[in-house]
């Protein structure tokens, strides 16, 4: 297997690509999908293996500095990187690469460069920068029939072989064939377009070595860090003294609260960065003056935490009504059990029956000022918002 | 009431103001001033429409295209500017982005091109609440010496229906002699009308075409400084 060291995208593939196996990333234009195949590379590399980054969209040092913009340290893999000049020689400039395609608008150049190398190399991962680019120089049918040929051979010599293909308005014929039966796997990456994109996203169309689950995640792209599972944002809301601002300070890698004589008077705000997930979190005030807060924040969320004080069964009316606040907007939530270090803090099971919870309610039991059970928290909300995949 | 205007009075008196969604070509002869018509345009809509403006460059560096500006002693409002620019990395240069720019790996690279095009929108109109954009590129001319005209038809393609759906402008500069003139028709299928520059004895004077019903009379034009100086209409 090779790890494509998107978080969750392995997963999805149980566990990665095995050898032998092709992979698209089908793009739809202006969304950031090149950058899955460079994550690919580096993920690859980090497991000790080799690649071949083939550069048909500008140079290989450009390639190198965009690594270097993710925080991905490629030099220190110089044996184990392989790259496929083929945009000096467009341009007319003189390439320093062992591999190079002298006329990178015939595909018989890039044929012979490419089975040179699945020929030559041990078992690699080879990347394409960009087919787009490729079938744009040498012509639709030409590229395709070319890609059958390589999968092919990748298959016979075990590599794994993997696409980046920006969906430009092709023939249809084409993109069928692309989305269809030329590769054994198919990720496509997308945006939430409204009048513009303002969300990516990317989901497995096709694999045919693993279950798919029929999900999208969506992600953004940090500079470092690479692609990170997004969540866009997260309420914590909760009765009085219960401890949100605590939760999200505990939770966030930065935070700020406004507030005054320290109760939370407008709202806690923080970012989370934990386990290839991203997410914007935000503390309501927990006085009731302060409800419609609550209500204006629950149409943007995704999902809620609720925060009771374990030992305070007195606020858990106040409780279930701000969940009930938030429930009316059908969003999934985790209730967590604050102040478990306290004296006559009840158990989550004491709590579900006051709350008259179903079972499948995750309920955690967190010492938030401890950061004891925030992340566990975390991990049972991103499950939740998901679908628990 | 018109939605976008070119700055240049007498164009944009005779058309009325250019519609929302329009995509227009700006093509004319080298040498004839289409960089400092472009430049007004860019100007006139930041700073005085308030519109945000995209320009994407293929042949001036961003750094190059702000000293312009100063130059010529105009305070570009530089929130609102996003500069695309495709031609620092490629000759090796140093090249940070920043707020107002964005570097792509080359001319060919028009996956990347489009990506920061889509990132420019999005800042515009969700961080900066814009909601008036312009997309000027500078110039399809040199995308065409990389690519085909098939890719470049199917880049445009994408992007002037982004610019309609978004209610934009979008502006796109084609040198005239260029290119075949089969080319050019092709790429005209895309657009809904041009500013059209030509040269005739040392003179030099512009229309646009397909804004208005009818086209407008050619304007004879000098070039002072950073402005468009309109001589007579003929």
């Amino acid at each position: 297997m090779v790890e494509t060291g998107i978080p969750k995208l392995d997963e999805f593939l149980g566990g990665g690509i095995p050898r032998g196996k092709s992979l698209v990333y089908y793009s739809q234009p202006g969304v950031e999908g090149e950058i899955f195949g460079l994550q690919t590379v580096y993920g690859t590399l980090k497991n000790g293996g080799t690649c071949v980054f083939v550069a048909s969209s500008t140079i290989p040092d450009i390639i190198k500095g965009q690594f270097k913009e993710f925080g991905w340290d490629v030099d220190s893999f110089k044996d184990k990187l392989f790259f496929v000049d083929s945009y000096n020689p467009l341009i007319g400039a003189p390439s320093n690469e062992k591999y190079i395609v002298s006329n990178p608008d015939k595909i018989e150049y890039f044929h012979k460069t490419i089975m040179d190398i699945i020929k030559e190399l041990p078992p690699s991962t080879i990347v394409f920068g960009s087919l787009s680019t490729i079938m744009d120089l040498c012509g639709e049918k030409e590229t395709i029939e070319a890609v059958r040929t390589w999968n092919k051979m990748a298959m016979l010599y075990n590599h794994v072989i993997i696409y980046n293909f920006t969906a430009w308005p092709y023939s249809n014929e084409t993109l069928n064939l692309i989305k269809g039966d030329i590769f054994n796997s198919v990720i496509s990456i997308g945006g939430i377009a409204e009048r513009f994109i303002f969300g990516q996203y990317f989901g497995i169309l096709k694999s045919d070595w693993a279950d798919i689950p029929r999900k999208s995640m969506l992600f953004r792209v940090l500079r470092p860090g690479g692609i990170k599972i997004f969540i866009p944002k997260i309420l914590v809301t909760g009765p009085f003294d219960a401890g949100k601002s605590t939760f999200v300070h505990a939770l966030s890698t930065r935070a700020i609260s406004v507030d005054r004589l320290g109760t939370t008077i407008a709202m806690d705000h923080g970012h989370v960065d934990y386990k290839g997930f991203s997410a914007d979190i935000f503390g309501t005030p927990g006085q009731e003056r302060f409800d419609p807060i609550i209500k204006l924040l629950s149409g943007e969320s995704m999902g809620v935490f609720l925060i009771v004080d374990s030992t305070n069964p007195s606020d858990f009316v106040r409780a279930k009504h701000m969940l009930d606040i938030t429930k009316s907007y059908g969003l999934p939530y985790v209730i967590v059990a604050n102040k478990q270090d306290l004296p006559g803090a009840l158990t989550p099971e004491e709590i579900r029956r006051q709350f008259h919870l179903p079972a499948d309610v995750p309920i955690v039991p967190a010492i938030a000022k401890d950061k004891i059970g925030v992340f566990e928290a975390f991990e049972a909300l991103i499950d939740k918002i998901t679908g628990g995949i | 009431m018109s939605d976008y205007t070119t700055g240049i009075k007498e164009l944009d008196d005779a058309v009325g103001g250019i519609r929302k969604g329009s995509n227009i070509m700006l093509i004319g002869p080298p040498m004839s001033g289409k960089e400092a018509i472009l430049n007004h345009i860019m100007y006139y809509g930041a700073a005085v429409n308030e519109n945000a403006v995209i320009t994407v460059t293929t042949r001036e560096s961003a750094t190059h295209i702000l000293e312009w500006f100063k130059e010529h002693n105009l305070d570009l409002p530089l929130p609102r500017i996003g500069i695309i620019d495709c031609v620092t990395k490629t000759l090796g240069g140093v090249a940070a982005e920043n707020e107002s720019i964005k570097i792509a790996s080359s001319p060919v690279d028009l996956t990347g091109i489009g990506v920061k095009i889509s990132q420019f929108f999005e800042e515009f109109f969700m961080k900066k609440n814009t909601q008036k954009i312009q997309l000027h590129i500078n110039s399809l001319s040199t995308i065409l010496m990389y690519s085909n005209i098939q890719t470049v038809f199917r880049f445009l393609h994408v992007f002037t229906g982004r610019i309609k759906a978004a209610g934009a402008l979008g502006i796109y500069v084609i040198e005239s002699g260029m290119h075949d003139e089969q080319a050019v028709a092709t790429l005209k299928q895309l657009f809904d009308g041009m500013i059209e520059i030509k040269s005739q004895e040392d003179k030099n004077f512009i229309r646009m075409v397909g804004i208005s019903q009818k086209p407008t009379p050619w304007f004879e034009y000098e070039i002072e400084g950073h402005n468009i100086k309109i001589l007579r209409g003929n």
